[in-house]
């Protein structure tokens, strides 16, 4: 090689890997000294529903008295679905030796639990941990790893759509073929659904991009349209409504976010909710009063009634006397 | 953590090996690069969680990646679509093979063995695993380039990149070039693929947006810094060019911008670093005071 600057270049990274090599042994066990609790949280993508969870959770924590930068240093990273980021983003919330990590969405809470099995993670908005592999078992995690599920409540939700549409036959579930959340989801929808009469017909999309083609060909083969809770979905709903809307075709959701952008009616998690309970657990743990290994994952087993006026009425749907009632508002 | 972000720039740095091979010496921007990376990934990940060995998985991962660059060879050659549609078509079509090899859109490695573990006896300080065995990856790959490359074989493959007619006329089949080199530069961004999977913890059929920036941020970063280089001393040149891309994103990172906008960030990194050439020649003609 006669190339000095890269003789150079190449020297300088072997010199920084022997320093960082004979230094950081020493390092691991020691602890910085800190005045206050640090919190990291990586997130995996911004939406509505995601950044509700995060609002959700600082509110929650702020209630318990760990406002961000008095008595709590938040970091917050988002990777904006950039998976080549995570684990960069990651590393640097962990360097700040944190008390708790939260990961919000499977791709960043996966990528935290393979950088450490020691500083405690909570998870914000994961369907089914232990499918993605993150903890050993929902009931009884067993690790540094312990959170809130965002499995939404499936049999209220195909209660409700029987109830809003009683001529209902054919289902269609328009879903993302790339998401591990939706996935699940879909698969319990379908179980219960059919239990209770109904078709389900599936219409996987690879991308946003497929959304508008997959909407026109589904809204000619269906009754209704069901949505899980689905990243691709959620950020090309506009489409979806759009093209049902022409059709008079209700849309179903899961989100209680997507109600307000053009869904008919959900019984949803609150997205806020949910962050209030990952907030909860979050200052739980910088309590001290639980310990991630025997904390069970937080599931919602009902959740709000969701309708929406607007479409309720554009669509002629009668929503039955004892159902007004329940809703929330 | 400064010892993570280099081991992570060699694992990308093979990505950018394997780029090299099409976009610098082909002169081919082979968008099959964004559905290779992830499948290697993918079917290293699912070996691995089917028991097999990560030593065996990760070389599945690579095989992997080859298939797809032989697919997308042969639409080129033998299809006649342009080299960026057949890279497209491969790399699209490659999103439902990967659903279909996973049945799932992500799968995890927690609590699987992964090819770093191997050197878990050696008690080395964190990361230092993912160096060592980066490092002789990268070294054996850079080997094995450089003695294709000296070979006849490898002679030919760069006079079809340097002129293709002229190759031609040599009774070079200059088909069969480009086929090989796609399957080449596939089968390294596969493994890489398979590498960073590993070391990241599991497989995304998503995890291929965008890579190809990273993998052409090394090739340049390689190339403004060093100037002017034998074959070997750019393959190296890739190598830290990569090291130094991981460490100015971890530089923007540190510095607590806003991480939303961090692909803006990196295109400006990346801009600029295009740009500097065109600046300092235009500088040096001015001083020189003579136009060419």
């Amino acid at each position: 090689m006669k190339n000095k600057k890269l003789i150079v270049a190449v020297g300088l990274i072997m010199f920084v890997l022997i320093v960082n090599f004979f230094t950081s042994q020493k390092d691991q066990p020691q602890v910085k000294h800190k005045d206050i609790p640090e919190v990291g949280i990586l997130q995996y993508v911004s939406h509505p529903a995601l950044d509700k969870i995060y609002e959700g959770m600082i509110d929650e924590l702020a209630k318990e008295g760990f406002i961000d930068g008095e008595t709590i240093s938040i970091t917050k990273q988002n990777a904006q679905a950039d998976q080549s980021k995570l684990t960069n983003m990651g590393q640097q919330l962990i360097s700040k030796h944190p008390d708790v990590l939260v990961g919000i969405a499977t791709p960043a809470a996966q990528s935290l639990a393979n950088q450490t099995t020691d500083i405690p993670i909570v998870l914000g908005a994961i369907s089914d941990p232990k499918a993605a592999g993150l903890v050993a078992s929902n009931e009884n995690p067993g690790g540094n790893i312990t959170g809130v599920s965002d499995q939404a409540p499936v049999e209220a939700q195909v209660a409700l759509m029987k109830q809003l549409v009683p001529q209902l036959k054919t289902v269609g579930v328009l879903y993302s073929s790339a998401e591990d959340n939706s996935l699940s989801q879909v698969n319990r929808f379908t179980d219960i659904a059919k239990k209770e009469g109904l078709q389900v017909k599936h219409y996987p999309v690879p991308s946003t991009n497929e959304i508008a083609q997959m909407s026109q060909v589904m809204t000619k083969e269906v009754d209704a349209i069901y949505i899980p809770t689905d990243n691709t979905i959620a950020n090309g709903f506009q489409t979806v409504v759009s093209i049902a809307d022409v059709a008079n075709i209700p849309i179903f959701p899961s989100v209680d976010t997507m109600v307000d952008e053009g869904g008919v009616a959900t019984v949803g998690i609150n997205q806020y909710d949910l962050g209030v309970e990952t907030g909860r657990m979050v200052s739980d743990l910088l309590n001290g009063t639980i310990k991630t290994e025997d904390t069970p994952i937080y599931i919602f087993e009902t959740g709000d009634i969701i309708i929406n006026e607007e479409k309720v009425n554009q669509l002629d749907i009668h929503v039955p006397v004892d159902l007004q009632e329940e809703v929330t508002k | 953590m400064i010892t993570s972000t280099i081991a992570q720039g060699l694992l990308w740095s093979i990505l950018g090996l394997g780029i090299f091979l099409t976009y610098r010496i082909l002169n081919f921007t082979d968008l099959t690069t964004e559905g290779s990376f992830p499948l290697g990934g993918v079917v290293c990940v699912t070996a691995i969680t089917h028991g097999i060995h990560p030593i065996i998985a990760t070389l599945l991962g690579m095989l992997a990646g080859m298939l797809a660059g032989l697919t997308t060879g042969l639409l080129y050659t033998k299809g006649k679509i342009p080299v960026i549609l057949s890279g497209i078509l491969v790399m699209s079509a490659l999103n439902s093979v990967m659903l279909f090899i996973m049945r799932t859109p992500n799968l995890s490695l927690l609590n699987q063995s992964k090819l770093f573990d191997i050197l878990d006896d050696w008690h080395l300080p964190p990361y230092f695993n993912v160096i060592v065995i980066g490092l002789f990856i990268v070294i054996l790959v850079i080997f094995l380039l450089m003695t294709f490359l000296n070979t006849d074989l490898g002679q030919a493959y760069i006079a079809t990149g340097d002129n293709p007619v002229m190759a031609k006329s040599l009774g070079i089949y200059t088909d069969r070039m480009t086929i090989l080199g796609l399957v080449i530069s596939n089968g390294l961004i596969g493994l890489s693929g398979a590498l960073i999977a590993q070391n990241e913890g599991y497989a995304d059929v998503n995890k291929g947006i965008g890579v190809i920036i990273i993998g052409l941020a090394s090739i340049i970063l390689g190339e403004l810094l060093f100037g002017e280089l034998t074959m070997l001393e750019r393959f190296i040149a890739i190598v830290v060019g990569s090291v130094i891309y991981q460490l100015l994103i971890l530089i923007v990172i540190k510095l607590s911008l806003d991480t939303t906008y961090l692909k803006f960030y990196s295109s400006v990194i990346l801009g600029v670093c295009l740009i500097i050439p065109e600046i300092s020649r235009k500088i040096k003609q001015k001083q020189g005071g003579h136009r060419v």
